[in-house]
């Protein structure tokens, strides 16, 4: 068999064709990754459009309720909340009131963490602040600490809810909890449970979950074009939920 | 004396019938007796003389040997717990997930040992077992 000399050349550019495409890109698709890990590379963080978000919704706190199984006592000293909504007035109203979902602000300096005499309370690499029920002894240090309210005491024992979600563990009584970033939602590269609820058809697309170490992220773009504020930024912890519009 | 001896007839009844109640007694003393042993018995029947039967497992092979994970299955479930939870290390292929593929119920499995040596771990109070 005989080729001409274009379709040597044709074969030619065909292989150098494959070869230019080939760093970094597999035509099969990888399987899912066996083993995932919280890294450093990352910094998840929030941030809240408080001019988006509206008075009497409650998709992120129903959200979040449902997802990590938070207990109801019927008793509002004790009810636990790790994300609520606040209604932030102006005294001399000169501006209009503003409803804010308020929850723990991961900060990059936790006193809460600082206080823990079991480091039950730490920062995790990629900074999220999680409690290790494990190892809580129910001192309540970190809730005097927090400046933010974020953490509840489990006064009673609780069960699990009818319908609840069988992924994420009930606390037993005696321990401290709080928002974590739905972790386990995180760590299988999802949004939590508010942001996907608030992105959701009952809510008013007001929250941003993202990845401030990467600057082509969402929120990375937001927070370096817009003005954005944390709360109580005077303290010097360094939030992580950050509120556009306050 | 005189009274039982001029009365024999009267004797020999006597003495019947004090055998007939002594014969009668003893049999519900070992009736009653055995009921008892049987009650008792049955109050024990957890304990069946020897280590507990377990529910046997579906799959062809644990992730470690048997005789490895009899032993250290304990560490083993802590430390990988420490690393979940302080690291976010996330292994799909050792996770509890992947325990309750074979092992399907902990009441038929963890609760049998733990429940006849007498330890208590209370891991299932909080966690919901995979199923």
């Amino acid at each position: 068999m005989t080729m001409d000399r274009r379709t040597v050349l044709g074969f030619g550019g065909a292989a150098v064709a494959g070869v230019a495409l080939a760093p970094g890109m597999t035509l099969i698709a990888a399987p899912s990754p066996d083993k995932t890990e919280a890294s450093g590379d990352q910094r998840w963080a929030m941030l809240i459009d408080v001019n988006k978000c509206e008075t009497n919704c409650t998709a992120c706190t129903k959200a979040c309720r449902q997802e990590n199984n938070v207990p109801l006592f019927g008793d509002a000293n004790r009810d636990i909340h790790w994300i609520r909504k606040l209604e932030i007035r102006d005294k001399e109203h000169k501006r209009p009131s503003v409803s804010l979902p308020v929850l723990c602000n991961h900060c990059e300096n936790p006193p809460c963490a600082h206080v823990c005499p079991t480091e039950a309370t730490f920062i995790r690499k990629d900074g999220i602040v999680l409690v290790d029920k494990h190892r809580c002894i129910g001192c309540r240090y970190c809730i005097l600490a927090c400046p933010y309210k974020a953490r509840s005491l489990v006064y009673k024992k609780t069960s699990f809810p009818e319908g609840g979600n069988p992924n994420v563990p009930i606390r037993a009584k005696g321990v401290v909890e709080k928002c974590n970033f739905c972790v386990h939602l995180v760590d299988e590269g999802k949004e939590p449970a508010c942001v996907q609820a608030c992105n959701g058809e009952e809510g008013n697309k007001a929250m941003v979950f993202g990845d401030l170490n990467d600057p082509k992220s969402e929120i990375s773009t937001i927070i370096r074009e817009v003005k954005t504020q944390t709360i109580r930024a005077d303290l010097g912890l360094k939030p992580h939920v950050h509120y556009k519009g306050l | 004396m005189r009274s039982l001896q001029s009365h024999p007839v009267r004797f020999t009844l006597l003495l019947a019938l004090v055998w007939a109640s002594v014969l009668v007694l003893s049999h519900q003393v070992m009736a009653s007796g055995s009921s008892g042993h049987a009650a008792e018995a049955h109050s024990h029947s957890d304990y069946t003389g020897g280590p507990p039967e377990l529910e046997k497992a579906k799959g062809e092979a644990c992730i470690r040997p048997t005789d490895w994970m009899r032993r250290n299955h304990m560490d083993f479930l802590k430390h990988r717990r420490g690393q979940t939870v302080r690291e976010g290390l996330r292994i799909r292929s050792e996770s509890l997930l992947k325990c309750s593929e074979c092992h399907q119920s902990h009441e038929k499995f963890c609760d049998q040992c733990h429940n006849y040596v007498g330890v208590a771990p209370n891991c299932f109070e909080c966690h919901i077992y995979p199923k």
